[in-house]
């Protein structure tokens, strides 16, 4: 569902700048590929033990790793010496922008460069058009945003950098003529969601989403924002349709109906920072001897970066167009969806551009990663629901949601669809009518930020549930249970779950545990004189996925039974690494020793293209397209949605059963000497793994250096290389590998015998998702319930949380440890957005360039209970596949928060962060 | 100046020149229309108030044991505590950061003598005519006569400090010099502290 | 400009002349390469940039680096997150580091083993009671920021050390 950007792969066939990612020459300093491909041979491999991860011993011991860590002299091949960069943002979104004022860039603190608006006017430079917005504010205009770059100043030396950032730190260098008040832009994506199920649950909808398509409003009001309203007009056929079904449900929210309990609420969420701990960063060299562009980067969406870049330069003058754009991904510093599609990379390349021979380092510090960096969507939400009071069942839900992007598009329309689906979250509604809005306006670009809008919805909603259950006197696990949607029921979209729905066990971990049983009594209690205790509780269901994922991979075994993974899916610290090693090894008895992520262009043996966009597409372009054997949907994603597990291991994982299978498997029944005619020779499924040998009743085990070594002396299938395409469903094709039909859920597949090169196979009979299954919300989803027990001090507001219970489900944990620090660190991000982060959204807020740790509070040790987390991840189902879930463990634990505090002070809050001063104001 | 007007329209709540300028202190003369000599004792220390409740002042003489900073007397981050010599915990001392002299690029404040007043002389949250008595009070001032108590406010140069704060501060109002007058001219005239 | 001379990780530098508003931060990373000491906030509040000071009484502490002028480090021996390791072997926090899956993203790390293993030698010659080992452990972490993990598993990592060997550690 996200915006898509696939035109962009086309637009690079036609700038005619060719995309690599080669290996740079070993010089004495190893190589950027050689460092970051971990753990490297010859070397300790915690994961190998389950000890650890691949890059355990890197990190603790500071290898160069991050994009922040290189410089050009730990290049290979580059030149030694680096120069330096920074932009000007702006502070100020209501005035007409006048220029730099040069004449304070004098001495030691004149660049060698400026690059302005003009500059990249003259050069020809196009903005991609998911980057939309000027990337430098012209002279003469007023600033879109707050933090919008008016300038790029670049430094040969680090040290006249050093002195001019410092003389810099203020505004003085960007001059401002009359007020003009903030530019008004159009909205970035409006959307009505509506569903009218049938009268029985096995009856087909009257309405959805699903049925009868996507809506929005064709009418706008004078100041942008559109109008809901079924308008008395007679085009705009789809949307009257949906609007008369959604009107029909307010209307019964609004009838004077005492057998229904009818809430009606609002609630506002605050605009926050990512704040992962490695501000965005990028080295750039531009050789313009060889028109080669290279780039060092770190962000979540690498062939986004790549793809992005040669639009940026495609049709620029011959001076500023490279031949060839060479992109280096880095291990990053966190991400938390912050740095996935983020504008940061051009800026980087630019560098590279107008100093051309010379490497050149951008690199933000935090009160410019605050006021650049991509933001967590703010909201306003009002919300109606009807739950019937006989039964205690919800009848109606009807929600209006406002989303404030900020200055450029990004991902706020998607942010505003999947906000909207995930706004019933567990349950199973019958009329469900939601409309959703992402605004533009002067404030810092929000974008994608871990469990996008589905966080705010959710949190309305689950403070929302409990207000309900206490209204109608209903325990609110109950209330839970006696609403939740099950398995085979339909999301408010209109479609099924492609997975099990386990609310129900999830709501009885919580209901027996502890935290919740004694929760009358603890807060009978109480802890000491002047403080109140109370429970809180909230379950969610999150999607992973985004509708149009892939992933790409390679696995390769050498002779000596040796693994090596490559992956374009990157590490931020989610554990993509490890977690391929170990559903690998699932396959191939061992751990990778050598695993390399954020690889874009290692996979040119597929030769994969790509048209259209898959998000879009109707089935006859579909059909069309895949006729081309070597098509596929889309050719890379960015590493977000919670998709590493599910998605980002899928086609290492398929890559390595085709190893399995065509190479390592042939050349084990060699070895025990059984005859392809044996009944056995068939049974290659029904062999396992134990401690790196390969067993099978009543033969010998076989350790995977004998097995690899034979697969190669055989010229066996000791590499494949894999691409796959999930649209809420895997595609499938099959291949002939050596004359056998193979059937898998990829749609690309390359081989590699014995120590050969990687050969395309064709594909037959492939099934790509319909595309009418881009009208699904989510089919693929976990789920997380929480318990939280907070103290409150009455006199001072402030806020202990005593005792917290997380209890989850996520199919088959690839690394059940990096699992549970998933749900610890989601657990404490879920503190800071509940109870301390806040960013103001205008002038005083991060735009101004003034922020820092010390006014934006993000948990630290002291505010988490240490010891008194306990979390449960429930034990998968039988073949229950890797499921995402570094979303959903942040989300319930901030309405468990909302709802514990109400318990304690019998006050509700309706926004957010409740920060001890706010309690404190509310309980004196 | 074109500065000072955009800070106005952004509603900048830090000070980021440096050369930040404050508000000034009425000198010890102009209160000489005042006859009564406690009320003027009295205004002359609401004067020196100014001075005394700055964020430069209060933000280290805390409520309870950990500091503030900032123009809005947020929590010190990261957290420190005052520790048994007011220096900080043994795992956070203030003088690792807080060295020497001011350092501007990393926009800390530093002199060698940084640390925390006594936790009798918190100022946080008390009116002017509390600190004034606390002020005066030797089990609450140090041990300080009335003297010392000039000398500390107007040549001290820890407090001196607070005038010349470095990147990011507002200074304290006025000066050093001035507030020293503030504190004679307010002995002289009985010290008498506001209502 | 001031000349000063240091030991890193038990070798010597300089003398080299560094400008007074050169932080430790950019000494490490610009000037001698030395990246393992990341740059978090560069205001002091997030100690990913920290350091370890051993001063000439025996005792150590960490500094942050990115607030600190490098000319104040002249005479002084530091160890960073690159001089842990000694030839290739690990020490016990780092292991525990890593057994513990203590990190995620690992950007935080340099600073929290500095503090951990300062603590560890603190602890090693004063050592507390096992009642007021939790409270010492925060004490040391609290000023480090980390937006990955939650800091349980950073606490359990040094928790761990310390009580596989409590009679070093503990009273």
């Amino acid at each position: 569902m996200k915006a898509s950007r696939r035109e962009f792969a086309k637009l690079v066939t036609a700038s005619g700048i060719a995309l690599s990612l080669s290996r740079l020459a070993l010089a004495n300093e190893p190589g950027f590929a050689a460092r970051e491909t971990l753990p490297g041979r010859q070397r300790w491999n915690p994961a190998a033990t389950g000890m650890g991860r691949i890059d355990g011993v890197a990190k603790v011991t500071g290898a160069k790793l991050y994009a922040s860590d290189f410089r050009a002299a730990d290049l290979p091949g580059w030149p030694t010496h680096t120069a330096h960069a920074m932009l000007i943002r702006t502070a100020n979104a209501t005035h007409i922008y006048e220029g730099v004022d040069l004449a304070r860039l004098s001495g030691a603190l004149k660049p060698s460069v400026v690059v302005t608006a003009a500059d990249l006017a003259r050069i020809g430079a196009r903005v991609p058009k998911f980057y939309s917005g000027d990337l430098f504010c012209p002279v003469g205009k007023t600033p879109l945003y707050l933090g919008q770059p008016a300038a790029l100043l670049i430094y040969e030396s680090f040290d006249n950098f050093d002195q001019a950032r410092l003389a810099l730190r203020n505004e003085t260098l960007l001059k401002f003529g009359a007020e003009t008040g903030p530019v008004v832009e159009r909205d970035y994506g409006a959307f009505r969601f509506t569903r009218v199920a049938g009268a029985t649950p096995d009856a087909p909808d009257v309405y959805s989403p699903v049925k009868d398509g996507w809506v929005s409003p064709g009418f706008f009001q004078d100041g942008g924002g559109p109008i809901w309203a079924r308008l008395p007009v007679p085009t705009g056929a789809a949307y009257a349709n949906a609007a008369s079904y959604g009107e029909q449900i307010r209307a019964e929210l609004e009838a004077d109906n005492p057998s229904l309990l009818v809430l009606d609420r609002e609630f506002e969420t605050q605009s926050v920072d990512p704040m992962f701990l490695e501000p965005e960063c990028g080295l750039a060299w531009y050789d313009a001897d060889r028109k080669n562009l290279e780039l060092v980067l770190g962000v979540q969406s690498p062939y986004d970066a790549a793809t992005s870049v040669a639009t940026l330069l495609g049709n620029a003058r011959a001076n500023f167009k490279p031949a060839h754009i060479n992109a280096h991904f880095a291990y990053m510093g966190g991400g938390f969806g912050g740095r996935d599609h983020t504008p940061f990379p051009l800026y980087v390349a630019l560098a590279a551009m107008f100093l051309p021979g010379r490497p050149v380092r951008l690199s933000q510090d935090r009160y410019q990663q605050f006021q650049g960096g991509i933001k967590r969507h703010a909201f306003k939400m009002r919300t109606r629901i009807g739950v019937d009071r006989a039964t205690g069942k919800i009848s109606a839900f009807a929600a209006d949601h406002v989303l404030n992007g900020g200055g450029l598009a990004n991902y706020s329309a998607s942010v505003a669809a999947v906000s909207a689906n995930a706004a019933i979250g567990i349950y199973d509604v019958p009329k469900v009518d939601v409309t959703t809005v992402a605004l533009h306006s002067r404030g810092v670009t929000a974008g994608s930020m871990r469990g996008y809008g589905t966080l705010q919805t959710m949190t309305a909603l689950e403070v929302l549930i409990d207000e309900a259950a206490s209204a109608l006197a209903i325990d609110p696990i109950e209330f839970r249970r006696r609403n939740a949607l099950k398995t085979g029921g339909r999301t408010m979209a209109g479609n099924t779950y492609d997975v099990v729905v386990r609310t129900p066990e999830i709501l009885d971990r919580l209901e027996k545990h502890a935290i919740w049983r004694q929760r009358a009594e603890e807060k009978a209690r109480g802890r000491r004189p002047g403080s109140v205790v109370g429970t809180g509780v909230a379950c969610v269901t999150k999607d992973y996925g985004s509708g149009a994922d892939t992933s790409l991979s390679s696995v390769e075994v050498d002779p000596k039974g040796r693994i090596s993974i490559h992956c374009d899916h990157v590490e931020m610290g989610n554990g993509i690494g490890t977690a391929l090693a170990n559903r690998v090894a699932a396959h191939l008895g061992a751990v990778a020793d050598e695993v390399a992520v954020a690889e874009v262009d290692r996979f040119g043996a597929l030769g994969l293209v790509t048209s259209g966009d898959s998000y879009t597409m109707d089935q006859a372009t579909q059909d069309a397209a895949q006729r081309d054997p070597r098509w596929v949907p889309a050719i890379s994603s960015p590493t977000s949605s919670s998709i590493g597990a599910h998605v980002g291991t899928h086609s290492a994982s398929e890559a390595a059963r085709v190893i399995f299978r065509f190479g390592l498997w042939p050349a084990a029944l060699e070895l025990w000497g059984l005859a392809p005619t044996d009944p056995r020779a068939a049974k290659w499924d029904a062999a396992r793994w134990e401690q790196g040998r390969l067993t099978m009743p009543e033969l010998r085990p076989l350790p995977l250096s004998e097995i690899a070594a034979r697969a190669h002396a055989r010229k066996g299938v000791t590499g494949a290389m894999a691409h796959s395409f999930s649209r809420w469903s895997w595609s499938k094709a099959t291949f002939a590998i050596g004359g056998q039909p193979w059937t898998a859920e990829i749609d690309a597949l390359a081989v590699r015998k014995s120590s050969g090169k990687f050969v395309r196979l064709d594909r037959a009979d492939v099934k790509y998702p319909p595309t009418v299954f881009n009208r699904i919300g989510t089919s693929y989803t976990s789920l997380c319930g929480a318990l939280v027990r907070v103290e409150i001090e009455r006199d001072t507001g402030a806020l202990r949380i005593d005792r917290a219970y997380t209890v989850l489900e996520c199919g088959r944990a690839l690394t059940p440890e990096i699992v549970l620090g998933q749900a610890q660190g989601g657990f404490a991000m879920g503190v800071g957005y509940a109870l301390l982060e806040s960013l103001p959204l205008y002038e005083d807020g991060p735009g101004n360039g003034q922020w820092n740790l010390g006014q934006y509070l993000i948990a630290r040790g002291s505010d988490l209970p240490r010891q008194g987390l306990e979390i449960d991840v429930l034990p998968p189902l039988p073949n229950d596949p890797p499921k995402g879930m570094a979303e959903v463990v942040m989300i319930p634990i901030v309405p468990a928060l909302l709802n514990a505090i109400f318990d304690a002070t019998g006050r509700r809050f309706h926004a957010l962060p409740v920060t001890q001063h706010v309690l404190k104001g509310a309980l004196t | 100046m074109k500065f000072a007007v955009l800070a106005g329209v952004v509603g900048l709540t830090t000070c980021v020149t440096s050369d930040c300028q404050s508000a000034t202190l009425a000198t010890p003369e102009s209160f000489a229309a005042i006859s009564d000599a406690a009320a003027r004792s009295a205004a002359l220390f609401a004067e020196l108030g100014k001075v005394l409740t700055s964020p430069r002042c209060v933000n280290c003489h805390p409520a309870g044991d950990r500091p503030h900073q900032g123009e809005l007397g947020r929590s010190h981050q990261p957290p420190v505590e005052r520790g048994p010599d007011g220096r900080g915990l043994t795992a956070m001392r203030c003088p690792i950061c807080h060295q020497d002299a001011n350092f501007d690029p990393g926009r800390v404040p530093g002199h060698h003598e940084w640390r925390l007043a006594p936790r009798a002389m918190g100022w946080e949250g008390k009116t002017l005519g509390d600190i004034c008595a606390q002020i005066k009070d030797q089990s609450r001032n140090g041990g300080r006569s009335l003297d010392a108590l000039a000398r500390h406010i107007g040549g001290d140069t820890l407090v001196g400090w607070a005038w010349s704060p470095g990147f990011g501060r507002q200074p304290a109002p006025g000066t050093q010099k001035e507030a020293g007058a503030l504190v004679e001219a307010w002995i002289n005239t009985g010290a008498v502290c506001p209502n | 400009m001031t000349t000063v001379r240091m030991r890193i990780n038990g070798r010597a530098y300089g003398p080299v002349k560094v400008r007074d508003e050169l932080t430790m931060n950019d000494f490490l990373r610009e000037r001698l390469g030395l990246t393992g000491t990341k740059f978090g906030c560069g205001a002091g509040q997030c100690l990913s940039c920290a350091v370890i000071i051993d001063d000439p009484d025996g005792t150590s502490h960490t500094s942050p680096t990115c607030i600190v002028p490098a000319a104040s480090f002249n005479g002084k021996s530091i160890r960073t997150v690159e001089g842990h390791a000694k030839n290739g072997e690990l020490t016990a926090l780092q292991r525990s580091f890593i057994e513990h899956f203590a990190f995620q993203c690992g950007y935080c790390t340099a600073g929290f083993l500095n503090e951990g293993q300062v603590l560890l030698e603190r602890l090693a010659k004063t050592p507390v009671a096992r009642a007021d080992l939790e409270k010492t452990i925060v004490d040391a972490f609290d000023g480090h920021l980390c937006r990955c993990t939650g800091y349980f598993k950073y606490h359990e990592a040094v928790r761990d050390v310390i009580l596989a060997d409590p009679g070093r550690y503990l009273t």
